[in-house]
């Protein structure tokens, strides 16, 4: 068993997250919560995401989950964002049990971009 | 491209020299007997043994006598403490120490207070520093034992153990001092310093890990109860049959030190200076212990950054986010929150530990990404700019 606690996966994205910003012509919400804080910004055209954009401050598993999810909501529809696949995050990332919190804080930011996106 | 491993984390643990290493290779290779064997072999053992503990007791000053070998830092904290206090339990059960204490010395004064032991647990000031008036008032009449540590591993700052010290003596309190991280790095003398129990370990200083020593003075009273049993060697405090290679390998590692203390400290003192004035300029960055502590430690936290991101973002630089033995847990350094650190301020905290192989190319590069790391992770936050 390794006693690195990043997956290649989280080294490789929390190095080059490659949806790092916010957009300025997008809708954008922030959540904080258990001391992190994820702010999610998305631009929809035609019910789909057009781009979406992260900022976080946390762990290395809470920037690279982030990143990750923004890649995998990106160009789909935005009623995408009603599922949200935490056991896929946790797993693919091997994000540690304690801190599957910090990934429910990704998922509230989630669901809060897609109720903003809806009103 | 894998970028160079640069290692700054000598507070931790540090290469062992090569003559340290030549000399542990010719005991293991000539003398496999026990020392406590009374043929020629084991004779000869013994005097490996002896011949360590003078090369030890030139560099503190002090009788070859005196010294007990130990597996480490941790042995020797945990017989000075259990086995002063529980020597002296007849007459009292009140016992000192500090908050910023190792966790050698902190868990056994929790485990002392399980049997019936009270603990006064002396708050530093916000440098990590205790006043002997501060120290003086934690003493009552019934106290037995206190225990301060010479230089702190996470910050570096060094108390004042003679004047400590002194206060104990004329309190007859047993007086016991973590020097793991003092020991062939700061000339001591400890025939000159009212010390009565000093732990020390050999990995700090480039000898081997899995041996250590407490340096038992001959002042009237100081005696402790061992804390092992199975054997009458070391005079029965601490039983177990040597590892003569370790032992001699110590040994070797003492007499390296003596030779070279002052002109390490003058490398370090530049290296830290290059360090601090790389990073100082980093918006929101804090010293954390003081400025005229040890050279070989730099402690600095950084405000607005989670610790955990920053210590990935800085490799391939190795570093500690805490003390090497209480890193795996993500809590705060209990340490800093003892200097009145904040929560976040805390979990911030990177301690910088520079050693004989560093060079002033490691420090700057180190600073260089520092700088970069903070700023990548300000800007990737909620509330940075675009």
């Amino acid at each position: 068993m390794s006693l690195d606690p990043y997956s290649p996966a989280v080294r490789n994205l929390f190095a080059a997250p490659s949806h790092a910003g916010t957009l300025a012509d997008g809708t954008t919400v922030l959540v904080e919560d258990q001391g992190m804080r994820v702010e999610l910004s998305a631009r929809a055209e035609q019910g789909r995401l057009a781009a979406m954009r992260f900022r976080v401050w946390g762990c290395p598993h809470l920037i690279a989950a982030t990143e990750w999810v923004c890649d995998h909501y990106e160009a789909g529809p935005v009623a995408a964002l009603e599922v949200f696949p935490a056991a896929r995050i946790m797993e693919y990332l091997a994000v540690p049990t304690e801190k599957t919190g910090r990934i429910l804080v990704l998922e509230d930011a989630v669901q809060a971009l897609g109720r903003s996106l809806a009103s | 491209m894998t970028e160079r491993m640069i290692y700054l984390d000598y507070a931790a643990s540090t290469p062992v020299d090569a003559r340290v290493l030549d000399r542990m290779r010719e005991v293991a290779q000539t003398n496999c007997a026990n020392p406590s064997s009374t043929h020629a072999a084991g004779r000869e053992a013994q005097d490996i043994i002896a011949a360590a503990a003078g090369q030890l007791g030139r560099l503190l000053n002090v009788d070859p006598d005196t010294l007990v070998w130990t597996s480490g830092a941790t042995e020797s904290d945990n017989l000075a403490i259990a086995g002063g206090a529980r020597h002296r339990a007849h007459r009292g059960k009140h016992l000192v120490t500090m908050k910023t204490e190792h966790k050698a010395v902190t868990d056994m004064f929790e485990t002392l207070v399980k049997e019936g032991f009270e603990v006064t647990w002396v708050e530093p000031d916000g440098n990590g520093l205790v006043s002997p008036e501060v120290f003086a008032a934690a003493l009552r009449d019934d106290t037995q034992l206190a225990s301060i540590m010479f230089v702190n591993n996470e910050t570096g700052v060094i108390q004042d153990i003679e004047a400590l010290g002194a206060i104990c003596r004329e309190r007859n309190v047993l007086f016991h001092v973590d020097g793991a991280q003092a020991v062939g790095k700061l000339p001591l003398d400890l025939s000159a310093l009212p010390v009565d129990l000093l732990s020390l370990t050999g990995h700090k200083f480039y000898g081997p890990k899995g041996i250590g020593a407490l340096y038992i003075s001959d002042h009237p009273g100081c005696h402790v109860e061992p804390i092992l049993f199975g054997g009458g060697q070391q005079r029965r405090i601490r039983p177990g049959t040597l590892p003569t290679d370790l032992v001699a390998g110590l040994g070797m590692a003492a007499t390296v030190a003596a030779g070279r203390i002052k002109a390490d400290l003058e490398h370090l003192r530049g290296l830290r200076k290059a360090l601090w004035d790389g990073i100082r300029s980093v918006d929101g960055v804090t010293l954390n212990g003081d400025p005229n502590g040890f050279p070989g430690i730099l402690n600095v936290s950084v405000e607005d950054i989670e610790g955990e991101s920053l210590l990935l973002a800085l490799e391939p630089i190795c570093v500690a986010t805490g003390s090497a033995c209480n890193s795996k847990s993500q809590e705060p350094s209990y340490v800093l929150r003892a200097l009145g650190r904040t929560d976040l301020q805390a979990q911030s905290a990177i301690r910088f530990s520079v050693g004989r192989p560093t060079t002033m190319d490691e420090v700057e590069f180190a600073a260089a990404r520092y700088r970069d790391a903070v700023a990548r992770l300000r800007k990737l936050a909620p509330g940075a700019v675009a």
